[in-house]
């Protein structure tokens, strides 16, 4: 599914000039002129200082921001390399910039990063989130040295993060995608990744771009992929992920209609690879850990569990459609328990993300109202995790993930035998 | 033993005369019905195999209509949907052909007005069929979302969303048809208005402690007291 035509001119002949390149640093961008320059300049700044040798190029994929983005990306540069101890390039920097085409999206955006890397046959890329606020020079290095030096494939990124930040992945994402696939890949939906050139052209070769891919489902479909197509996978301690803050209105509910939604699809697609493996295995990890301090999290419990008895009030008649007798009665023995005793157990999650999973599979309901409907009992699992882990370490809470991704591995018989 | 054969006999021979003369009319009426029963199931087997075996429903699928179907609450599949309304029309027919044998004037003209009042009929029920589908599907997505906003009358609003669309599709079948055309519109405004009234005073009355306390944070700056930090992704 290539798209020749749809770059300019400008870029084409751009594109020509450069004629090959070894590294392709991709950006997607809309409306990100706050906090591209700064990630431009780290991207250089890591080319420059661990690749000198390596011709490398940036590609700039926008949306058609109207806040100066693609000018802040052609002006950013680093204007004094002795502050941070780096020599001038070998080989220049290219930068491109170029709007995307296609359904307005993210994965969009990433096409035309592919198509690019595949025109200059690029060994190695990597794609950075243009609202970073956090990232170093040495992400480029721990992105692409794995694929450039180790024959990795796909490199995942690892990041430290608050307790209570990233639960949806913590909860769902990453023990259903390791339970499904046998990989422990920490951060599947992160956003930060590198990739070989021969993974750029496959994810080209796939006939996805006019689906909800091309909109929001693109990260946890490109670590998918790599996986269940046997590419080499491997992930890289990229400290703390730290971006631009999201609209707070943003709605959690059609957050997880995008995300959990994406990778229900993503099991229709592999049904015949997941159906077949029994366990995981961790993946070569990479890079330097350390301890970071990070922003305090505030949680209002009380509300979450009110939101919890709400749904389980409301959307019963939902809920009974697809969720077997057991797991109701249980979220209706939940829903009465006062708040200093509330609690939402694995056990009860586990049934309740693979009953949705079935559902999708089968149907039941509307997609969009189905995964909708999962808001509740996501806020009450939540809710149990924040009151559990109150006091717990990062090391006790990420035991805690593993016991459950755990318990999703023992009890995928339940996907096998009734997809 | 004349008067008994004027009062009973002979009305009674008149009429084995007339139900003679009328038999085959009702036998051919009733052949007719029969084969209306036995043909529209046949149709409606044989349709069900030939769409499925021409991969309409795979169509259904690619296209997204089953999801239309789904939305509705519809379970069946599109070709099974077919075949039933196929087979139900031509059941329709030969019951009209049966009736039309009977030879009785009445019912001939009624079928001629039925004929010719079939076409908005048909509409009116295609109007009602996509009022359900709209209605369950946009009532459905109204609960969820006021769940889903931590509205505490959810199920009012789904239930109001639900019925206000099914109340919307059935004025318009019931316009289309021309039955009461002026009274279902006055009905509607006067409805349609009290409904509206009732919510705006239940929002009113109900939401008045929020609406203070949401326009106290936009005024006086928002207080964060009870916003959540957590990154979900």
């Amino acid at each position: 599914m290539m798209q020749k035509n749809v770059l300019s001119d400008n870029v084409l002949n751009k594109i020509n000039d450069i004629k090959k390149a070894d590294i392709l640093v991709g950006i997607p961008s809309f409306n990100n002129a706050k906090t591209i320059g700064h990630v431009v300049r780290a991207v250089q700044a890591g080319l420059t200082k661990y690749f000198p040798e390596r011709k490398a190029v940036i590609v700039n994929s926008d949306g058609g921001s109207t806040d100066n983005t693609v000018e802040t990306v052609q002006n950013a540069a680093i204007e004094d390399f002795d502050s941070i101890f780096v020599q001038h390039a070998i080989k220049p920097v290219f930068k491109i910039t170029t709007p995307y085409h296609g359904i307005p999206g993210k994965g969009s955006a990433f096409r035309t990063i592919f198509d690019i890397a595949r025109m200059l046959s690029a060994r190695a890329c990597i794609v950075v989130d243009s609202d970073l606020r956090s990232i170093t020079p040495e992400w480029v290095e721990l992105l692409i040295k794995p694929v450039l030096r180790g024959s990795f494939d796909f490199v995942s990124p690892l990041y430290l993060r608050h307790k209570y930040d990233g639960t949806i992945t913590n909860s769902i994402i990453y023990p259903l995608t390791r339970a499904l696939y046998g990989k422990q890949v920490r951060q599947p939906i992160g956003g930060d990744f590198g990739f070989s050139g021969d993974l750029a052209e496959f994810y080209l070769s796939k006939d996805v771009w006019d689906t909800d891919v091309a909109r929001y489902g693109i990260d946890i479909w490109m670590t998918t992929t790599a996986i269940a197509n046997n590419f080499r996978v491997c992930q890289s301690f990229l400290g703390a992920k730290i971006h631009d803050a999201k609209d707070p209105g943003a709605d959690l509910s059609a957050m997880l209609f995008q995300v959990v939604g994406a990778t229900f699809d993503l099991m229709e697609q592999y049904s015949d690879k997941w159906k077949s493996i029994v366990k995981s295995e961790a993946v070569p990890t990479f890079g330097f850990k350390y301890a970071v301090g990070l922003e305090p999290v505030s949680v209002n419990i009380k509300r979450m569990i009110e939101r919890f008895r709400l749904g389980a009030k409301e959307l019963k008649t939902i809920w009974d459609k697809f969720l077997p007798e057991d797991v109701i009665e249980y979220l209706n023995i939940a829903a009465k328990l006062p708040e200093n005793d509330f609690v939402f157990s694995n056990e009860l999650w586990v049934g309740i993300i693979y009953s949705f999973a079935l559902a999708a599979h089968t149907r039941a309901i509307n997609k969009e109202h189905l995964l909708k409907a999962l808001t509740p009992l996501y806020i009450g699992k939540t809710a149990s995790f924040v009151k559990e882990t109150a006091e717990s370490t990062p090391e006790q809470v990420e035991e805690k993930i593993e016991e459950l991704s755990r318990l999703f591995e023992d009890k995928k018989n339940i996907l096998r035998e009734n997809w | 033993m004349n008067i008994i054969n004027k009062i009973i006999v002979e009305p009674v021979r008149k009429s084995l005369e007339n139900i003679l003369v009328f038999l085959p009319n009702i036998l051919t009426s009733f052949l007719l019905f029969i084969v209306g029963i036995i043909v529209s199931f046949l149709a409606k087997v044989i349709l069900e195999r030939f769409f499925k075996a021409i991969g309409l429903d795979r169509f259904s699928s690619s296209s997204g209509f089953d999801e239309l179907l789904i939305k509705g609450g519809i379970k069946d599949s599109l070709s099974v949907l077919l075949a039933k309304f196929t087979g139900g029309l031509i059941f329709l027919i030969f019951t009209l052909l049966s009736m039309k044998g009977l030879e009785i004037v009445i019912v001939e003209k009624l079928i001629e007005r039925f004929l010719f009042y079939l076409p908005d009929l048909i509409v009116a029920c295609l109007l009602l069929l996509l009022g359900w589908l709209l209605g369950n599907f946009f009532g459905r997505a109204a609960l969820i979302a006021s769940v889903n906003a931590g509205i505490r009358f959810s199920r009012l609003i789904g239930v109001f969303v639900k019925y206000l669309i099914l109340i919307v599709a059935v004025t318009m079948a019931l316009e289309h048809v021309g039955i009461g055309k002026e009274t279902i519109e006055i009905a509607f405004a006067v409805l349609f208005s009290g409904i509206v009234f009732a919510v705006s005073l239940a929002f009113g009355l109900g939401g008045k402690d929020i609406a203070k306390k949401y326009l106290e944070n936009k005024i006086g700056g928002e207080q964060k007291q009870d916003q959540d930090d957590i990154r979900h992704l």
